[in-house]
């Protein structure tokens, strides 16, 4: 019934198999519903698709903990989600055999106009806690983002960097053990920080599975064992950390390289 | 599990105010009760008593025009919830559908105030209005899969509902009495799902709305085959709603 199909008959976290995906270009809000529309009759806003994904296959194995690296697009957001199940492709399969936490954009999911309390109940369900298990771990998430003194509080109280903790203490306190993180790895001050990574360590020792997507290659260097650099929508090489980070380096100086060019002529 | 998990977030918006689910109906059924009955005397609209008559008519009315109203807008309002949820997507449609049916169930006792104003009691075929709620259920959660399919596709869907719905309220028995439709146009409003739910409301006390050559068979078959194709719909369309959100 849910959304997401289990395939525990697989050996694999996630397995995508020649998996292409389009996604509609950049039409994220901007403006007013009107403005959207005006921009939209002036030919500024096109509603064209561009490939997100092209032919990609990978696996991913129990208790690795892999990196997405790649030039900014929509690209690696979309693997993310797609194996986490909250996106289809439209081409080949994304096969999981466990649940997989969606840690992708939690902070935007959040109602400001409930307090901090139901949106802990509401963010953590729409992570598949059951209230039951919220109720139980609701002093320890309140306590890890510092929020014990305004739970009854509306969320709007709340400045961005604390509502990116909670959702960052809420969507590490589901109990899984496969994670899909975005972004979010840098939040909150340093000691915020040093304990939630030491936490992604503990998880790990423990043979959690983690697939992150971040900007901030020094996080990379501490987490994950294998990267994934998706360019342009295809899976360009499937290797270690360093070397990733080193092509992707590489890409960057050709292009600044090509553009030079390019000006020159 | 899933559905207590989502009563719960519903629940907090009563907080809102209960006292306007119960006064947004009653005051629109005593305004237009006001206009036709008292100012224009229009004796031939409806039947008596005429504000029970409305008022039966105009909450169902209420919870389709709120209904399908906030389906038009769902994706705007919780797509970032969707993102990180890996709950069935119907869930979405079907909790926007569910607080509605609450608002409307919570808005009854206007109805029972009109019994009590009119003393006009129903007759045992009041068993149907349960049945009407049920088949309105369907027709909405039909309807609002389609619209949540189609809204993501084009935009604007929501503006041509908006104008439909204000077209459906002057289109559908809410003011009058299947009885007052022209005979040649009674086929016509067969094809209308809310003729066929209106008169389950209604046949409790006014039998006579049975006995028109309305058919409410094909209404009500309407009803249905709306919602199979609402789900049939949303099935194909979810991959495209879950790019969109």
């Amino acid at each position: 019934m849910a959304r997401v199909a289990i395939d525990t008959g697989i050996e694999a976290v996630v397995e995508f198999s020649g998996v292409t995906l389009r996604m509609p270009r950049q039409r994220r809000r901007r403006g007013s519903g009107r403005r959207q529309r005006l921009r939209r009759i002036a030919g500024e806003v096109r509603r064209d698709e561009i490939a997100a994904l092209t032919d990609v296959s990978f696996r991913i194995e129990p208790g690795e903990s892999v990196a997405v690296v790649g030039p900014k697009g929509p690209g690696r957001q979309a693997l993310l989600r797609l194996a986490a199940g909250t996106l289809r492709p439209d081409e080949g399969t994304v096969r999981r055999n466990r649940p997989i936490v969606p840690m992708i954009e939690v902070a935007r999911a959040f109602a400001r106009m409930y307090t901090i309390r139901q949106n802990i109940y509401i963010v953590g369900g729409l992570l598949g806690m059951t209230p039951a298990q919220i109720e139980g771990k609701l002093p320890d998430i309140a306590e890890r983002a510092g929020v014990s003194n305004m739970l009854g509080r509306y969320l709007n109280a709340a400045p961005p960097t604390v509502r990116q903790k909670l959702a960052w203490t809420i969507a590490m306190s589901v109990e899984a053990d496969a994670y899909a993180i975005d972004q979010t790895l840098v939040v909150g001050e340093r000691a915020f920080r040093q304990e939630a990574w030491t936490h992604v360590d503990k998880l790990r020792e423990q043979g959690a599975t983690f697939i992150i997507s971040s900007d901030s290659p020094k996080q990379f260097r501490r987490f994950c064992d294998r990267a994934l650099y998706v360019a342009d929508g295809r899976l360009v090489a499937d290797t270690t950390v360093p070397e990733a980070l080193a092509a992707m380096r590489a890409a960057r100086q050709a292009a600044r390289q090509g553009d030079k060019d390019d000006g020159s002529q | 599990m899933l559905v207590l998990r989502d009563l719960q977030k519903k629940y907090t918006r009563f907080r809102l105010g209960y006292l306007w689910t119960l006064l947004e109906p009653l005051g629109m059924s005593l305004v237009l009760w006001l206009v036709f009955s008292v100012l224009l005397g229009a004796r031939a609209l409806g039947l008596q008593p005429y504000l029970l008559f409305l008022s039966v008519a105009i909450l169902p009315w209420w919870w389709f025009s709120t209904g399908i109203g906030a389906s038009t807008r769902i994706w705007r309002r919780t797509g970032a919830q969707l993102r990180i949820s890996t709950l069935p997507t119907q869930l979405w449609v079907m909790r926007t559908m569910l607080v509605a049916l609450i608002e409307f169930i919570f808005s009854l006792p206007v109805i029972l105030l009109g019994i009590a104003l009119t003393g006009f009691l129903p007759g045992p075929l009041i068993l149907l209005f349960p049945v009407g709620i049920l088949v309105q259920f369907l027709l909405m959660y039909g309807l609002a899969l389609l619209i949540a399919s189609a809204s993501v596709v084009f935009p604007d869907v929501a503006r041509l509902v908006r104008i439909v719905i204000r077209a459906m309220f002057y289109l559908s028995p809410v003011l009058y009495s299947v009885s007052n439709i022209p005979a040649g146009a009674q086929f016509l409003a067969s094809f209308n799902p809310l003729v066929g739910v209106l008169g389950l409301y209604r046949i409790g006390w006014w039998p006579e709305e049975a006995s028109s050559s309305v058919g409410y068979a094909i209404s009500l078959g309407l009803c249905l085959a709306i919602f199979v194709l609402g789900l049939v719909t949303f099935k194909k369309f979810e991959p495209r709603i879950l790019k969109e959100v």
